[in-house]
């Protein structure tokens, strides 16, 4: 099973952040979540996911999907300071325990799905 | 903490610079549930300081559908009536995680303050810096100065400055629900921005109860004719204002305030091809209109939707309900886009903007996507579901496309998630008082 993401699909309502906090925290928390939303360019109307993964960060934009190995700033990709916090989270582990993903179930717009 | 709410209110004491807290008891909580309710009661309590009470629902920042809402409420210096003021984005889910439930601003400080509200503290800074700044460039400032991206930001331009009865607060860089001149308080308050970040946690008494109850609201949702619709246009539609053709040449992408199942929100972008999503380095290529009406006026004069994006990023920045603006451009038959800028600093109210009620005549006075049994009378239909969504802390537009979200879901959502044991009595009781 996996998590995908259609960054284009996504609306930036948190959502998927405050199931993923519950997650880990048994609780409403927006900061244990192994997903954030990317909206720290508000002015631009720029935004999208960061998702932490065990080695890697996948990054949702609207420009595509991009991989960035943890601790690894790869030619010509900056590791974006909005990603900093996510760092030390605890990585997504696919709700391992659980009978669905949380983040996909609380998307309203399907923006997150669970493929094979 | 107790589970949803923080039991806690926040007052700020401007003339004396101080602040301190109130325990919000379990026995006021269920004489006013939350929100406005709580607010008017806040704010009759110190009437005699003109506070401006700021205040949270039960149900805000949770994983309840629409769970965006934050309250203001205060004399509006435009009516001169005790009236509420929606105010999303991230604000209300911030504010709560903060910390606080409500915010009592009493008294005017001796020079100009911003307060910064985090991780349960609460402080009055200095604000001469940021005084004469305009609404954009406070935001931008406080950001870089407390070095967090994602501070929300309640603040005022160089209306509210003026104490101006158009004043509007901004929340961030876009419009807020206040048509009530609140900006002006601010200013005659030499309050010039609440800063705010939330990085709190809320246990839930039936959490398994709550969160099943909130996924199945969800789904009602993704099933009702609001299923596909998106933005300010498709909301456009059900008021029959045809904005699709008259918004291409600017439009770009929608999105949602806090735990909005529908994306409200649209953003329009002069500054360069709107049809680009991925990062360019214009710093301000547009608006985020919050509110459709924002931009309903400006068409009605006549204006391209282009210049319609440059006269409302002028109204934000300046700190100038656009709604008003709108009206008085109407009114004078100002249609040139360069008069039009010149002149905001100086236009001059009274214009009727106001509708008639306490709350924001910024949410459409009728359903939208999805129709209720009980909206033939609409005015009482339309108070009644606004004093509902102002208590409980549900986006004021999403109130009105959801029937799904009917009183007894939020009621349950609201027993099963704090333990109390409040009655559709209690709630009729509150109802009753707003
Ligand atoms: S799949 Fe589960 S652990 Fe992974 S991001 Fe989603 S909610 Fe979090
Ligand atoms: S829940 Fe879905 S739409 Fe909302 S921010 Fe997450 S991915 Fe985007």
């Amino acid at each position: 099973m996996k998590l995908k993401i259609d960054p284009i699909k996504c609306i930036q309502c948190c959502a998927c952040e405050m199931a993923c906090g519950y997650r880990w925290d048994r609780a409403l928390s927006p900061v244990t979540s192994s997903m954030m939303v990317y909206r720290t360019r508000e002015k631009k109307n720029y935004f999208g996911l960061i998702l932490k993964q065990d080695e890697n960060l996948l990054l949702a934009r609207p420009e595509g999907i991009e991989i960035q190995r943890i601790g690894v700033v790869e030619e010509g990709v900056e590791a974006d300071a909005s990603a900093k916090p996510i760092m030390l989270r605890e990585a997504c582990d696919l709700c391992d325990g659980l009978e669905t993903l949380l983040c996909v179930s609380y998307c309203p717009t399907g923006a997150l799905q669970i493929g094979e | 903490m107790g589970n949803l709410i923080n039991e806690n209110i926040l007052i700020i004491d401007l003339s004396k610079n101080e602040t301190s807290e109130e325990y919000l008891e379990e026995e006021f909580i269920k004489e006013h549930i939350g929100g406005a309710a709580t607010n008017i009661a806040l704010y009759h309590q110190y009437e005699d300081d003109d506070p401006i009470i700021i205040g949270t629902g039960i149900l805000t920042g949770t994983l309840a559908p629409g769970g965006s809402l934050a309250v203001i409420t205060a004399k509006s210096p435009r009516t001169g009536e005790i009236c509420h003021a929606p105010v999303n984005l991230c604000i209300g889910a911030e504010l709560k995680y903060s910390g606080y439930d409500y915010v009592v601003i009493k008294g005017v400080a001796e020079k100009p303050v911003y307060l910064w509200i985090h991780d349960a503290i609460a402080d009055i800074n200095d604000a001469e810096h940021l005084w004469e700044k305009n609404a954009w460039e406070t935001t931008d400032t406080l950001r870089n100065d407390l070095g967090e991206a994602l501070i929300q930001n309640l603040t005022i331009g160089e209306m509210g400055e003026k104490e101006s009865d158009l004043a509007q607060v901004i929340s961030n860089y876009w419009s807020s629900g206040d048509r009530w001149g609140f900006g002006a308080l601010f200013g005659k308050k030499k309050l010039k921005s609440i800063a705010i970040r939330g990085m709190g946690l809320f246990d839930m008494e039936d959490e398994k109860g709550f969160l099943n109850l909130c996924l199945e609201l969800l789904n009602e949702s993704k099933n009702s004719q609001m299923a596909g619709k998106q933005g300010i246009i498709d909301i456009g539609n059900e008021l029959d204002a045809d904005l699709k053709e008259w918004l291409d040449p600017v439009l770009h992408r929608n999105s949602a305030c806090f735990n909005m199942p529908y994306p409200g929100n649209t953003f329009l972008k002069n500054g360069e091809d709107p049809k680009i999503l991925k990062e360019t380095d214009v710093e301000e290529p547009g608006v985020l209109v919050t509110d459709i009406f924002e931009i309903l006026g400006f068409k009605e004069l006549g204006l391209t939707s282009k210049d319609t994006v440059q006269v409302l990023m002028e109204c934000l920045k300046t700190g100038i309900d656009p709604v008003a603006a709108a009206q008085i451009c109407i009114n004078k038959e100002m249609k040139s886009v360069n008069e039009i800028i010149a002149s905001l600093g100086n236009f001059k109210g009274p214009v009727n903007t106001t509708g008639k009620t306490a709350f924001s005549p910024c949410c459409p006075e009728k359903s939208v996507f999805n129709k209720f049994d009980n909206e033939n009378d609409t005015q009482d239909w339309w108070v009644r579901r606004q004093k509902i969504a102002y208590v409980f802390g549900i986006h004021q537009t999403y109130s009105i496309m959801s029937p799904f979200l009917s009183e007894e879901k939020l009621l349950e959502l609201v027993n099963i998630g704090t333990g109390l044991d409040i009655s559709q009595e209690d709630v009729e009781t509150v109802i009753a008082k707003l």
